[in-house]
């Protein structure tokens, strides 16, 4: 039942739901050099394969971007659920497909990430207002270069920026300039980041590529932060050039492409365990800035899936323990874990 | 001399009359019954039980059942001596963080064991063994001590006399080793599964530390042979 030899997902239709998938692993480090859940990327380590099951929200998705048309704006996609059912899989899913079809991805691994714990926060050049994150920045241009090098010699610039007094990027210039210039000068690294992203949306109209934009963790963008400035005083999400940049990113102004993103409530700040909704974790900003978008549920394994994993996991012989092999032990599996992906994964791990 | 036999006499000539509160004796009464986890006998149907199975049942329908303690599971997967071992790894009753530092031990043993039995070649995959529960039965086994030693004082010299343990205190004995040379032992920063799996394997392959504990003392015994006529047990 879980065996699913072929990796090319345009022929995934609704009859391979619950069977998985590889990526060879060459792809894998292309492709995702950030963005995958670590404990997916012990599993990787520990099976030497990548295996992602085909499930129907993601299913949903791909029919969604292959059926869409590219001359009207940009449409949104809000991938919402409870803990441990699967939304960054399902992102990572779709990330997968497109960079595979071609499309520049632009993947944020987790908006949490930009707005705690950051150790330097600088005041921006650009605009005095604004703080600066140079470490996130110049993690996430590396991470973006690693994955999307063979579009970024493509896209040209199309305005001078001056990078301080003496450095700048003329017109024309490949937009791979624009992020070596960020990695080396890394007080500048935010602003690059910056660039980048009014470049792309610039240039997606015009069809030469698709453009994907598929951010984890979108309601960090209207929450709060932990972070302060010198004085204590404490800093709200816009008064970052990161987050201001990614948030103009997430309007459906431009066209050319889609947004896909996920709400998460477990990097989340001053958010209760057991808010889901887009309503609850976005807030009354973030729900009218992302407004019309199409949500999609993402729920527990359904039976079929659940007979899948726990097919998988034999075969690979995560399943050690002798009960783990009858019938008592899998319906003992299913029960504690509730058919939640992220509940079996941590139980089955002693076993 | 007079002190002493005076409140001894006292002591004997009053009635000897049973202490109100128990200290260490069990807080039930003698007519309450175990509990049973056994959920085979339970689905049984009526007709396949024995006479015997058939008197307890009617004997549970009267009398009163002890409460069931924390550690007893009706889950397939619950073993003994890894509760055992839990319970001593605990700290000041959390066993919360025990028992999740033992689950990341088995798994980190069950992931070290599967990364080298997929990278091994075909012929030596069989002598892999990747069940952490075997490993870690087979590495106690492998630490606990044949014989032991204890300090008995005679003449006004303690003597390290060779003694026969029993099986309850050779477990403990194991488990105890393992669990200090881990905490004393390693450094500061790696964290206790790490430590753990990586002195289990070594146990299960009879190197390591814990077991060299177990031959020092073993030699000690062997030593110390000629006070064996010392014991009076």
């Amino acid at each position: 039942v879980f065996h699913s030899c072929f990796s090319l997902q345009a022929k995934h239709t609704e009859h391979h739901e619950g069977r998985l998938y590889h990526i060879p692993l060459e792809e894998v480090k292309a492709v995702f050099p950030h963005g995958l859940p670590y404990r997916f990327q012990q599993q990787i380590r520990t099976f030497n394969e990548a295996r992602v099951m085909v499930r129907k929200p993601a299913l949903e998705l791909l029919a969604y971007l292959k059926g869409s048309n590219f001359a009207h704006p940009a449409v949104r996609y809000v991938i919402y659920g409870e803990r441990g059912t699967g939304k960054t899989m399902t992102l990572c899913h779709v990330v997968h497909y497109c960079s595979r079809q071609g499309w520049l991805v632009l993947h944020i691994p987790d908006a949490h990430l930009w707005v705690k714990n950051c150790k330097e926060l600088l005041q921006s050049s650009y605009n005095k207002d604004r703080l600066d994150q140079p470490l996130q920045a110049s993690v996430w241009l590396k991470n973006f270069k690693t994955s999307n090098e063979h579009l970024l010699q493509e896209i040209k610039t199309q305005k001078k920026y001056m990078w301080g007094k003496r450095d700048a990027t003329e017109v024309g210039r490949p937009l791979g300039e624009v992020v070596e210039q960020g990695l080396a000068r890394v007080r500048s690294a935010s602003d690059a980041v910056g660039v980048v992203l009014r470049e792309i949306k610039q240039q997606s109209h015009r069809g030469s590529f698709r453009l994907l934009v598929a951010v984890d963790g979108v309601n960090a963008l209207w929450g709060r932060t932990t972070l302060r400035r010198e004085d204590k005083s404490p800093v709200s999400p816009e008064e970052l050039t990161l987050v201001h940049n990614l948030r103009k990113m997430v309007m459906n102004d431009w066209s050319g492409g889609a947004i896909v993103t996920t709400l998460s409530q477990t990097g989340s700040l001053f958010k209760p365990s057991s808010a889901y909704t887009p309503q609850e974790l976005l807030g009354k900003e973030g729900f009218d800035a992302l407004d019309p978008f199409v949500p999609i549920p993402v729920s527990n394994y359904s039976p079929r899936e659940f007979e899948s994993c726990y097919g998988y996991y034999l075969e690979r012989k995560w399943l050690q323990h002798e009960k783990a092999h009858t019938e008592d032990g899998k319906a003992e599996l299913q029960f504690l874990s509730g058919s939640n992906p992220r509940q079996l994964d941590r139980l089955a791990g002693p076993l | 001399m007079a002190a002493p036999s005076a409140a001894g006499l006292g002591r004997r000539l009053r009635a000897w009359l049973p202490r109100i509160m128990p200290v260490r004796w069990s807080r039930y009464d003698a007519s309450f019954l175990e509990p049973e986890v056994n959920k085979e006998l339970y689905q049984k149907p009526l007709e396949k039980l024995t006479e015997e199975e058939r008197e307890q049942m009617e004997l549970k329908a009267v009398r009163p059942i002890k409460a069931a303690p924390p550690t007893l599971s009706s889950s397939v997967f619950s073993d003994p001596m890894i509760s055992k071992f839990t319970n001593m790894m605990m700290k000041s009753g959390n066993k919360v963080l025990a028992r999740s530092l033992m689950s990341q031990t088995l798994e980190a043993i069950k992931r070290k064991q599967l990364e080298k039995y997929h990278k091994a070649p075909e012929n030596e995959k069989e002598t892999i063994e990747c069940n952490p529960y075997v490993i870690f039965h087979q590495a106690l086994k492998n630490c606990q001590p044949i014989i032991g030693v204890c300090n008995i004082t005679k003449g006004g010299k303690t003597y390290q006399v060779p003694v026969p343990l029993t099986d309850n205190r050779k477990r403990f004995l194991a488990m105890k080793w393992l669990i200090t040379e881990c905490r004393e032992n390693k450094h500061r920063r790696t964290m206790m599964p790490e430590k753990l799996s990586q002195e289990l394997l070594l146990a299960f392959n009879n190197e390591g530390p814990v077991v060299k504990k177990k031959h020092v003392l073993h030699k000690m015994a062997e030593a110390n042979r000629a006070y064996a006529h010392f014991r009076w047990w």
